[in-house]
């Protein structure tokens, strides 16, 4: 191993070139370099230097091939199916989270669309409730609500009236903006005219007049209930408000 | 999930949960004992390389996907490992006293001359600056060429050749100060 003998002997140029190729060996022993090749096979004893490094790497190798525990692998198979085992209950319990999320919030979306308080004002739902259901009632319908059974309807709000006030062609509850109201349509001048008995609510601002210009409204704020009176212009308002003012009483 | 789900998708998913579990089988059985004795030369420590072999597999099979190679698997994992045993020091700065023989423990019974041999080159690679005895464990026990090595490295090949220079040096140095360790030096 400690052969110096190249060196004594060699040239500068060789001496240069001896340890390059030591250089060389000793980085790669099994180098295949054509260069290393070529210097192995005219020198026996830099291919001699190179095999006794081969035969040293081999013992190397040996040395560095600890010895691996015997149950490594199955660890490490064991390890991996509870983690994908683990994985997998995650992504059902995720599922499961996502489904009810949609659920609840198609709940909520479904909930807001039919209750929702898109109006702030009285006057401003009673004109597009009208308007949503023009098309059911006409000035030439012939069917007749009698007093009783709309006194029936009135006592839902503890109120009654003491004499028909008209041609009522129909009385029947329905959703005002989300409250439980009651809804009349009498035979108008031209037109139906409708009258709107509603609870007193908070979120809808009390307005005592209102217009559109094609139809206009009218509302009187008594202590049980709102009542809204909406006509075309042909319509005296004020004359319907001193007949609903005449007629109805309340109950306490 | 039903709604939003393609009705075949299940027996797919199972299917290919199949050839992944196949795979990862493969995988550990060929090369956990490379990647342990990487990891063991790596740290100097066989519990601490069983633990890494164990995240580095763990990382393996969440990102098998990633792998599209076979051949490439080895210094996949290598690389996995490699990047593990850094964080490893970003966790905790201890002093692993790397230089200490104390920590070169081996089990082995040492009665055979080939085990003492091989527990003495085992001391003096362990001695060798981590810098240099990780592209030669690469060479000699992963087989891998300079160039591998570089690449995996993230270092340029003449400094890796240079490193496999002195690595060597370094151990014939010690194996001339005390020849009698090695029947190679007799030959």
């Amino acid at each position: 191993m400690n052969d110096n003998i190249h060196n004594n002997s060699a040239s500068q140029a060789q001496m240069m070139d001896d340890l390059q190729f030591r250089r060389s060996i000793l980085a790669d022993p099994s180098s295949q370099d054509e260069a290393i090749l070529a210097a192995k096979s005219a020198d026996p004893a830099k291919k001699k230097f190179a095999d006794d490094l081969c035969q040293f790497d081999e013992k190397l190798k040996q040395a560095m091939k600890i010895t691996v525990p015997e149950d490594l692998a199955d660890k490490l198979l064991l390890r991996q199916s509870l983690a994908s085992h683990q994985q997998e209950k995650r992504k059902t319990r995720t599922h499961l989270a996502l489904a009810a999320s949609v659920a609840i919030i198609a709940g909520i979306v479904v909930n807001y669309l039919q209750f929702s308080n898109s109006y702030s004002n009285l006057g401003d739902y009673a004109l597009a409730h009208v308007y949503h259901e023009q098309a059911v009632f006409s000035n030439g319908d012939n069917t007749r609500v009698s007093l009783s059974s709309l006194n029936k309807k009135m006592s839902t709000f503890k109120g009654s009236f003491n004499s028909s006030m008209g041609e009522l062609i129909s009385a029947d509850y329905c959703r005002f903006d989300g409250m439980k109201s009651l809804h009349l349509v009498f035979k108008g001048v031209t037109d139906v005219v409708t009258v709107f008995v509603v609870p007193k609510e908070k979120h809808l601002a009390f307005t005592d007049k209102f217009t559109d210009g094609k139809l206009s409204g009218e509302s009187i704020g008594f202590e049980q209930a709102n009542i809204l009176v909406i006509g075309d212009k042909n319509e005296s308002l004020t004359k319907w408000q001193q007949t609903i003012n005449n007629n109805i009483a309340w109950s306490i | 999930m039903k709604i939003f789900g393609n009705k075949k998708a299940p027996a797919q998913v199972s299917t290919n949960m199949t050839t992944k579990q196949v795979r990862y089988e493969a995988l550990v059985k060929a090369l956990h004992s490379d990647l342990y004795r990487y990891g063991y030369w790596l740290t100097r420590d066989k519990q601490v390389a069983e633990d890494l072999v164990q995240e580095t597999f763990l990382r393996a099979w969440r990102a098998l996907d990633s792998l599209k190679d076979e051949k490439a698997a080895k210094s996949w994992l290598i690389t996995i490992l490699r990047r593990e045993n850094a964080r490893r020091f970003e966790r905790k700065r201890f002093d692993m006293s790397e230089y200490e023989e104390a920590t070169i423990i081996d089990t082995e019974s040492t009665t055979t001359e080939q085990s003492i041999e091989n527990q003495w080159l085992r001391d003096k690679i362990a001695q060798l600056p981590p810098e240099y005895s990780e592209p030669l464990v690469l060479q000699v026990l992963g087989g891998y060429s300079g160039e591998d090595i570089a690449s995996m490295l993230n270092l340029n090949k003449n400094t890796v050749m240079t490193r496999l220079f002195r690595a060597r040096n370094q151990l014939k140095d010690a194996l001339e100060k005390e020849p009698e360790k090695m029947r190679f030096t007799h030959e």
